[in-house]
């Protein structure tokens, strides 16, 4: 296990290893190409759970033959016990909507804290079905809703009632049953907050981990309802879905702009999280062996990947194009190192001149994977402290230099050119679900968002400049006295200049922003795959695909699940 | 109602951001009111008292150094509410303890003072004692004092109501004393005719946090609803081609 002490010393100092640049890092087009890991929040919270063999188990089972009612499952984990409660309701086709502002749903959940008796049961039933609409306490500290994939549901009940499996063909077109359309945590709608979750459910306290629970249990009830409901419509003919089938089936995500704001207001954390992945980067560059049995399992999984890339469907001609090309990318890699390698290094800078981004960032996935001993301890280390704390004593001279040092890609933007100021970010009255305008023909701008940080960093470079034409000698606390306006961008400037990696690079106001890559890079992180953006402003993916079952925990487990590939059917060769 | 901490702060933003208040003093006005009623110490109840006064501070001039040498400095806040202008203060006092060890900030015509306790917090957690003290009313006069000690994360607080007589000239005054050698504690002493003293200890306040991370906020539902009301002036009016801004088909 590693400590923090060791990590600072392979970030900083003398001993430190070799972390790619941040401008190549950061860059906010590369971020948007990063595929899943093993350092991924979804893979990070199943190893727990299969390490710790979490006992999952029903407490309260009441389904109709139409498979609507309520389930309540009980988690038991080493430190706690946790409930999980489902509400299943009638949801007719014409209501069903996986936009933010969706009164109904298929299906509502809640992660709680402690058993759940009758009475907290109902206040339950009369809240988490709405949603935005109700209200929870502090026991509960995740909300979500789901709608199904209604024709592949409807396939797959028909299938397993009569007896058959369902085709992994179609399946492999669309990974899932139902849809989660929104997960709730962190104290939103009266929920339990962060700094709860944190300091008292040691087993989830690390960023989105109960979230991402929850949604594994959707996933599991979605193969469940569909077994339960062919089981009624025939029984006499009705045979269960095959496990490796059931693996195969995700929980299908819609993510829309609401997530992009989050990476800008949260950049101490996520540079934490591109901290730890471009760490554990840098420790295979560095320490990762290439012996006979990396050099066995290396094109193993480029071909995983190049199968899971083609496997990917989408309509969407810009994510086609981006497939085809890792899947050239992969070709290249594998041509590049039929005959052996001896370096990670050398390849890592053979792929940034022959390949594209997506396809050097897959290579970077592939390499995690192969090291689970130099990346897997670096999963505890993915929370921040977020406190942006300006720093008085500053002499104005070094906030200048920081700027020009840590922010030259944002004073590099021309703000003069036409369509750099174009595009504004705000919050709709409906539902204050966050939307993009336009200024040439949209009103709202004065209501706009602060998201455009490499605007606001070259204001304050220039009020700065200016000011220090008077005042050279002052500190940065006088600066703030006398300008306070720019008390947020000074603050964040300083305080992403004690970061290794710092800020998002781009400018959010251009009128060619691709708000997509914002949405990737959080959902890479997540660890989803099957990327199907259905404009540039909202995609749609799958998550858990691959992942073990319920009924797998206490078994055997290699944590094999990236990149997972359609199973071979019976009676395929 | 309750309502969760950060639900509170993300209303306080949005309110205080519809108010006029510029990025980073809206997050600091919101982190203000939080932090003293999350640690018990009764910021809704303060911010009650500022609410009808919030918006009036967009016309004031912004605070002016009037003296300043290289261990003190005298701030004019020109009849500001301490949420937009104290942390600046605060930070002033910060940087001249870190270069002489000590420093003295005084803050003239500043209102709703007791929201100092979360910039004198940071402070605390970042290495740096500090001490405030204030009197305030014109009736009644109240004393008031905080400090924390370097690298603690609660302060200790006291307040007591006094038979002073109002001064006009220290009306809205407030005293932030800072060292990053020296400390600091403060109480109030036992001075003739104060009533209703009361001192609560950094641990105290640390067991009020720990209350409302377990259970969350209650809030009196007019006031959450004034805030929200006032909040809702950073959103935009719906629209069908708002609605394609979101992404919608």
């Amino acid at each position: 296990m590693t400590t923090p002490a060791a990590i600072q010393a392979a970030l900083r100092g003398d001993n430190a290893l070799p972390l790619r640049p941040i401008n190549q890092v950061m860059d906010l087009e590369r971020l948007g190409a990063i595929h899943q890991s093993r350092l991924s929040f979804m893979r990070t919270l199943v190893r727990r759970i299969m390490r710790e063999r979490w006992q999952i188990e029903p407490a309260r089972f009441e389904l109709d033959e139409l498979g609507y009612g309520t389930i309540v499952y009980e988690i038991t984990t080493p430190h706690k016990l946790y409930s999980f409660v489902l509400f299943s309701d009638y949801l007719s086709p014409d209501e069903r909507n996986d936009r933010v502002i969706a009164t109904k749903w298929d299906l509502t959940m809640a992660l709680v804290d402690g058993e759940v008796d009758e009475i907290y049961l109902e206040k339950l039933r009369q809240n988490v079905p709405k949603q935005e609409a109700g209200r929870v306490d502090a026991r509960v500290f995740v909300l979500s809703r789901a709608n199904r994939s209604a024709r592949n549901f409807d396939y797959v009940v028909d299938q397993l009632a009569s007896g058959k499996q369902p085709d992994v063909a179609q399946i492999a077109k669309v990974g899932y049953l139902y849809r989660t359309t929104a997960v709730y945590g962190s104290g939103k709608l009266g929920m339990a907050d962060w700094e709860k979750v944190a300091s008292r459910h040691a087993d989830f306290a690390r960023p989105f981990s109960a979230e991402m629970f929850v949604c594994l249990m959707l996933r599991n009830f979605s193969l469940l309802q569909a077994e339960h409901i062919a089981q009624h419509k025939t029984p006499e003919s009705y045979n269960p879905m095959q496990p490796d089938i059931k693996r195969f089936f995700g929980i299908g995500n819609s993510t829309g702009l609401g997530m992009a704001p989050y990476l800008i207001n949260h950049p101490l954390l996520i540079n934490q999280w591109v901290e730890m992945r471009e760490l554990a980067l840098a420790r295979v560059r560095v320490l990762g062996n290439i012996n006979h049995r990396i050099q066995q399992q290396f094109p193993e999984l480029l071909e995983r990947c190049a199968v899971h890339t083609a496997e990917t469907v989408t309509e969407d001609e810009w994510q086609t194009a981006n497939n085809q090309q890792v899947l050239k990318d992969l070709d290249a890699i594998r041509e590049h190192t039929r005959s052996g390698f001896n370096s990670w290094e050398a390849l890592l800078q053979w792929s940034e001149v022959n390949c594209s981004l997506q396809g050097q960032e897959m290579l970077v996935s592939v390499m995690l994977e192969l090291y689970p001993e130099l990346v897997d301890d670096l999963e505890d280390y993915h929370s921040a402290e977020e406190f942006q704390d300006l720093d008085p004593v500053m002499p104005l001279q070094e906030l200048k230099q920081v700027i020009e040092n840590r922010y030259q890609w944002a004073l590099g933007f021309d703000f003069a050119a036409e369509g750099a100021k174009d595009t504004f970010w705000y919050r709709s009255e409906e539902k204050m679900e966050p939307r993009l305008g336009d200024i040439r023909d949209e009103d709202g701008k004065d209501k706009e968002m602060a998201l455009g940080v490499a605007y606001a960093v070259r204001r304050c470079y220039d009020q700065l400049s200016e000011y220090m034409s008077e005042h050279p000698e002052h500190s940065t606390a006088r600066f703030m006295v006398a300008q306070p306006k720019l008390r947020g961008i000074v603050r964040r400037i300083q305080s992403m200049n004690r970061c290794i990696y710092g800020d998002i690079q781009a400018n959010l106001l251009d009128r060619e922003i691709l708000p997509m890559h914002l949405l990737r890079a959080k959902l890479a992180f997540f660890g989803v795959g099957k990327f199907d953006p259905r404009s540039k402003l909202w995609v749609r993916n799958t998550m858990f695909q691959g992942a073990p079952l319920l009924e797998d925990i206490g078994r055997t487990f290699n944590d094999d699940w990236f990149m997972p590939l359609a199973p071979q059917q019976e009676g395929e060769f | 109602m309750h309502v969760s901490m950060i639900e509170l702060k993300a209303a306080l933003r949005r309110c205080f951001e519809a108010t006029g208040y510029y990025v980073g003093n809206y997050e600091d006005a919101a982190n203000m009111i939080l932090w003293l009623e999350k640690h018990g110490l009764n910021g809704l109840s303060e911010l009650q008292r500022a609410l009808p006064y919030i918006s009036e501070d967009r016309t004031k001039p912004l605070s002016t150094v009037i003296y300043e040498d290289s261990t003190s400095a005298i701030i004019d806040s020109n009849g500001r509410s301490a949420l937009n202008c104290i942390a600046a203060s605060v930070d002033l006092a910060h940087a001249k303890a870190l270069e002489n060890g000590i420093a003295t900030v005084t803050v003239h015509n500043c209102h709703n003072r007791m929201f100092i306790l979360k910039a004198l917090t940071d402070c605390g957690r970042r290495g740096i004692s500090v001490a405030a003290y204030w009197q305030n009313g014109s009736q009644t006069v109240t004393e008031h004092t905080a400090a924390i000690k370097a690298g603690e994360r609660y302060p200790s607080y006291s307040e007591a109501m006094t038979t002073l007589t109002a001064n006009e000239e220290d009306k809205q005054a407030l005293t932030i004393i800072c060292s990053s050698r020296v400390d600091l504690t403060s109480s109030l002493q036992r001075s003739k005719g104060n009533r209703n003293a009361s001192y609560i200890s950094a641990e105290q306040v640390e067991l009020n946090k720990e209350h409302s991370v377990d259970h969350g906020i209650d809030i009196d539902e007019d006031l959450w609803a004034r805030i929200n009301k006032i909040g809702e002036g950073v959103l935009v009016e719906n629209s069908d081609r708002s609605r394609q801004g979101a992404g919608g088909r």
